[in-house]
């Protein structure tokens, strides 16, 4: 019997050893880390990216739950720059890369009813490409299990343990300096996000040091542009849409205003979606159901209200801040009407 | 579900092994055991069950009949229809799209018409998994009882947990009624020596499958992919790779079944006894999935005259049993060309022996062992152009050609492990001091924190 529970505890302690220090070091950012966004706040510091990892769900509910907000704005990567103002505390953005109306719906069920909240959704047309792949941003406590047990995970763990000092204990990031700011990060803090849930790229701080990110050209191929997310488009999704649907149902029944909007576009490319026969169809039926999608639940949709020159679109695809702050000019000015 | 899966050895293993051992009556047990089975089945596809309980009910049935029935003709036709009924549905699932594709393939060459929706319907079959294995145990209970060998079973619960009790329901070992009825009549209790001993086994096997056939697979089927391309070197270290990546990928599963019925008191037929030791073709069969080969003799060899008919009737019957054995292992032709391989093998050396003939046994292990590798290669190679440039490469046609390192590696420490020591199930694992028991945690935790990227068994196609 001795030998048999030897066995047993052994065994437990040594998975125990991998699932710890892979917990600790996180190398592919699976695990959710709260204390490195207590940190972000505590130090007035912005949140690299690697600390996030692929754990955007948890983050952007820590966003909301950490301010008294009664204003967010929901949506893919593009809607990453629309900011608070000044001094604005009530204010967050959930928005966050691979989000779909599915996560969307989960997001909405996963905040709390009250107080009652302004929404500024912005829409994907590519939602509704039933080729659009959705990321795991919120992975199962299996997921994560088995991340934590899984001998590669271990061995990258083990082998930036042993060559970062900064992912050794007692620390397990380190406080970066990008242009002005401070960023709570591990290696390159390439991507960072302010306390409430906006992005912050690192070559807007420090352009010397961090480079510029550079989008596809249109004349790549759909496959390739955008990352295929516009490829091989044929008619809208009607499960996604009915998620969109349930998802401005439960934000009518808690009472919530929500503007709905497409994030803008880059006016060479707002061209292409309008006239390019792969995408024209979609986009415009896009255009033509979101209206009537929106007034179904007493909603606002302003869809494509804000026309940004094409230099404010730094990869042809994400607005910046400048073009981002004329939105929510445009956002709060649409909400102020819908009370 | 996978053996080499956390939900099986997290979740499901310790919750079955934990709950066996609460449930104090016996038969609550067996139906504990026999729902974790159909759940453990279902795992794989929700209808493969249904399948199972069948094919289940088929053979419980009809050997009920073969029991109670005196009359010898009667006897016949039953056994004939209930080995139909079973073979009817492996005949479906497995061989169906094969057989009617070649079908669609010899009248499209007539017609010139193509038959999409013949095609379509063939390729929607599904193989479930582990048919082939618990097909051959309903056989060989059906034909034991006709044969009086067995006395018919009349609890339908034991009956149930022969065939899905869940160590050996995908990849086998084939076990016969015989062997486990006597060890289903009596409540096993928790013995802690076993349990270590069922769990040392099962950390072995484990360890053999994701660190030894696992590591193989990754280097082999980079090499394999392109078959063209292997110079002498890379060539015979690729079917050497496989030859040792498939041996560890099924004898790694049988030690694990072995090991997970023990801790459940129940000892199963081991199913290997490193197989490339052997000396002869012959000898290589008794060490080999033993369990197959000794069913194939058994209710196939025997029954169609084995040696009993003359020297020439042998050469046939081998071929055509071993012919069976290789379409067992999967509907297509270069399994059949595996098995008749072997059965040209195996006639060949029963008239070497009858001749005299007979090599001293380091120099018969080499031999054998080479001709085996060979064999391989049509196991491997699923079309006749690989073959083709497969055995090219072993044979010079692309040059002599570089080391592949990590493989050579693999190939190393498989040699060594498989000539150096005992098949795993045979090391004394219950009288193991404490040191062996640490290091053997060690090695399981490491195991199991590699299974994340583990690859399916090769054999749960078959």
């Amino acid at each position: 019997m001795k030998r048999l529970v030897l066995f047993l505890v052994l065994t437990a302690l040594v998975l125990g050893v991998f699932a710890a220090l892979t917990w600790w070091v996180d190398p592919l950012g699976e695990v959710w880390k709260p204390a490195a966004y207590a940190a972000a706040r505590h130090d007035g510091c912005l949140l690299s990216e690697e600390l996030v990892g692929n754990r955007y769900y948890s983050f952007k509910l820590a966003v909301f739950h950490a301010r008294p907000t009664r204003t967010f704005v929901v949506g893919s990567s593009r809607v990453l720059k629309i900011a608070s103002h000044p001094g604005e505390r009530t204010f967050a953005n959930l928005g966050y890369p691979g989000t779909a109306p599915s996560t969307l719906l989960s997001l909405f069920r996963a905040l709390p009813a009250t107080p009652v909240q302004t929404v500024y959704l912005g829409v994907e047309a590519f939602w509704f490409n039933r080729r659009y792949a959705i990321p795991d941003t919120n992975p199962s406590g299996y997921h994560v299990l088995e991340y934590l047990l899984s001998r590669s995970a271990f061995w990258t763990s083990y082998q930036q343990f042993r060559l970062l000092p900064y992912v050794r204990p007692p620390h397990r990031w380190r406080i970066a300096t990008v242009g002005r700011r401070c960023t709570i990060a591990r290696g390159y803090p390439a991507i960072n996000w302010n306390p409430d849930g906006s992005r912050v790229w690192s070559w807007e701080l420090d352009p010397k040091k961090y480079p510029k990110f550079h989008g596809t050209p249109f004349s790549a191929g759909l496959a390739l542009w955008r990352n295929g997310y516009y490829d091989d488009w044929h008619g809208l999704d009607h499960a996604r849409l009915a998620q969109l649907g349930q998802t401005l149902a439960l934000a009518r029944a808690r009472h919530w205003h929500v503007v709905g909007f497409a994030p803008p576009e880059p006016a060479p490319l707002e061209h292409r979606l309008d006239t390019d026969p792969r995408l024209a169809p979609e986009w415009h039926a896009f255009l033509r159901l979101m209206p009537r999608l929106f007034a179904r639940y007493r909603d606002e949709w302003i869809g494509l209200a804000v026309r940004c020159p094409a230099s404010d679109f730094p990869d042809e695809f994400h607005s910046d801040a400048a073009c981002s702050d004329r939105l929510r000019a445009r956002l709060d000015e649409a909400a102020r009407q819908l009370h | 579900m996978l053996f080499n899966s956390f939900p099986f050895i997290l979740f499901f293993l310790p919750a079955v092994a934990v709950a066996y051992f609460a449930v104090p009556q016996h038969r609550l047990r067996l139906l504990l055991v026999i729902g974790a089975s159909y759940y453990f089945y279902a795992y794989a596809d929700w209808w493969f069950p249904a399948l199972m309980a069948g094919s289940t009910a088929i053979s419980f049935t009809v050997g009920r009949l073969l029991g109670q029935e005196t009359n010898e003709r009667r006897r016949k036709v039953g056994l004939a229809v209930g080995i139909a009924g079973v073979l009817a549905l492996l005949a479906y699932f497995k061989y169906t799209a094969f057989a009617g594709g070649y079908a669609l393939d010899f009248v499209h060459l007539i017609t010139r018409r193509s038959f999409p929706d013949a095609r379509h319907f063939l390729h929607g079959i599904v193989l479930p998994i582990g048919i082939s294995f618990y097909t051959f145990e309903g056989i060989s209970y059906m034909v034991d009882v006709y044969r009086g060998t067995l006395q018919a079973e009349r609890d339908p619960l034991r009956y149930a947990f022969f065939i899905s009790f869940f160590p050996h329901l995908i990849a086998g070992p084939i076990v016969r009624y015989g062997i486990l009825q006597p060890q289903l009549t009596q409540k096993h209790h928790f013995d802690a020596d076993r349990v270590r001993s069922g769990l040392l086994l099962f950390a072995l096997g484990l360890a053999k499958k994701v660190l030894l056939a696992d590591g193989l697979a990754r280097w082999v089927d980079h090499y394999l992919a392109t078959p063209g391309q292997l110079g002498l070197v890379n060539a015979w270290l690729s079917a050497l790779g496989f030859g040792f990546q498939i041996y560890f990928d099924f004898s790694a599963y049988s030690d694990m079944a072995l090991a997970l019925a023990r801790i459940f008191g129940i000892e199963l037929p081991w199913n290997f006894d490193r197989p490339y030791r052997s000396a002869s073709p012959t000898e290589f069969w008794r060490r080999w999935h033993v369990t197959l080969s000794t069913w194939l003799r058994d209710y196939l060899y025997i029954p169609l005259g084995g040696n009993r008919k003359g020297a020439g009737r042998q050469d046939l019957n081998l071929l055509a049993t071993m012919a069976l054995g290789g379409l067992w292992h999967g509907a297509s032709l270069n399994f059949v060309a595996w098995g008749v391989y072997h059965g040209v093998l195996l006639a060949g050396t029963h008239h070497a022996r009858r001749r005299g003939l007979s090599l001293p046994r380091p120099l018969g292990v080499i031999v054998t062992f080479v001709l085996v590798t060979l064999g391989w290669v049509l196991f491997r190679m699923r079309s006749a152009h690989a073959i083709g440039a497969l055995y090219a490469g072993m044979f010079g046609a692309h040059g002599i050609g570089g080391v592949p390192g990590h493989l050579a590696l693999y190939v190393v420490v498989a040699s060594a492990l498989v000539f150096g020591l005992p098949e795993e199930w045979r090391w004394p694992v219950g009288r193991w001091n404490t040191a062996l028991v640490a290091a053997t945690a060690v090695l399981f935790a490491v195991a199991v924190s590699s299974v994340y990227t583990s690859h399916p068994f090769i054999y749960f196609r078959f």
